[in-house]
């Protein structure tokens, strides 16, 4: 793992056109701008574990789970 | 193709209900193949069943019969991953969870289902949005 020391308002660049800018330091605290083209997606690695979490959660569904669906609303028009 | 579930018995599938998803979905890295299964109300409510292993199975929702101003950006990469070149190519279904004791449901608006239903491979995407996006209550 690359380890570089930035301050406040300094920058990283990842590649030639992803730029992560330290924003905010505060405590334990870093708040991060990141300017990536759109086909770059940027997500907090959380985000995956909760996916994770979530899908462990809803593959307890049992099959006369269907009975507790309410109705699906008349579509708006 | 015969598939064997808990849930439903061994249900006869078609070739065209067979989905692949080449990463698995989060938690579930090894399930990479599911047959979409109608479930109630036809056309909102779907079983997506895998196909290696009987006990696991997911109830889902097309997220617009219940939220319609649900939107759903792709990043260009997720399009890409999937093969998309238009919108009405693409099938999208959000994973529910049933709250058993508090008799309560909840989408997952965060991280949908996306399937290219021309070459039948899906993908759970992540969409940029707020947490509170994983479980939304479905109104009832």
């Amino acid at each position: 793992m690359l380890v570089l020391t930035r301050r406040s308002n300094q920058s990283v660049m990842i590649g030639q056109d992803i730029v992560v800018t330290v924003l905010e330091i505060r405590g334990d605290q870093v708040r991060l701008g990141i300017r990536a083209p759109r086909e770059v997606s940027v997500h907090r690695e959380e985000v995956f574990a909760e996916l994770g979490r979530a899908n462990r959660l809803a593959a307890e569904v049992r099959s006369d789970d269907e009975a507790l669906l309410p109705a699906p609303p008349p579509p708006r028009g | 193709m015969l598939v064997a579930t808990e849930r439903f018995g061994d249900l006869e599938v078609p070739d065209d209900r067979l989905l692949s998803f080449p990463q698995g979905l989060p938690g579930f890295p090894d399930a990479r193949r599911f047959a979409l299964v109608d479930g109630r109300d036809s056309g909102v409510f779907y079983w997506l069943q895998s196909v290696d292993d009987a006990a696991l199975a997911f109830l889902c929702a097309v997220p617009w019969a219940f939220f319609p101003d649900y939107a759903l950006d792709l990043a260009d990469d997720e399009e890409a991953a999937l093969g998309l070149s238009s919108a009405d190519q693409a099938m999208v279904l959000s994973i529910l969870t049933v709250h058993r004791e508090e008799q309560r449901i909840t989408a997952n608006l965060l991280g949908p289902v996306v399937v290219n239903q021309v070459t039948r491979t899906g993908r759970q995407v992540v969409l940029g949005g707020a947490d509170d996006l994983l479980q939304v209550p479905l109104p009832a």
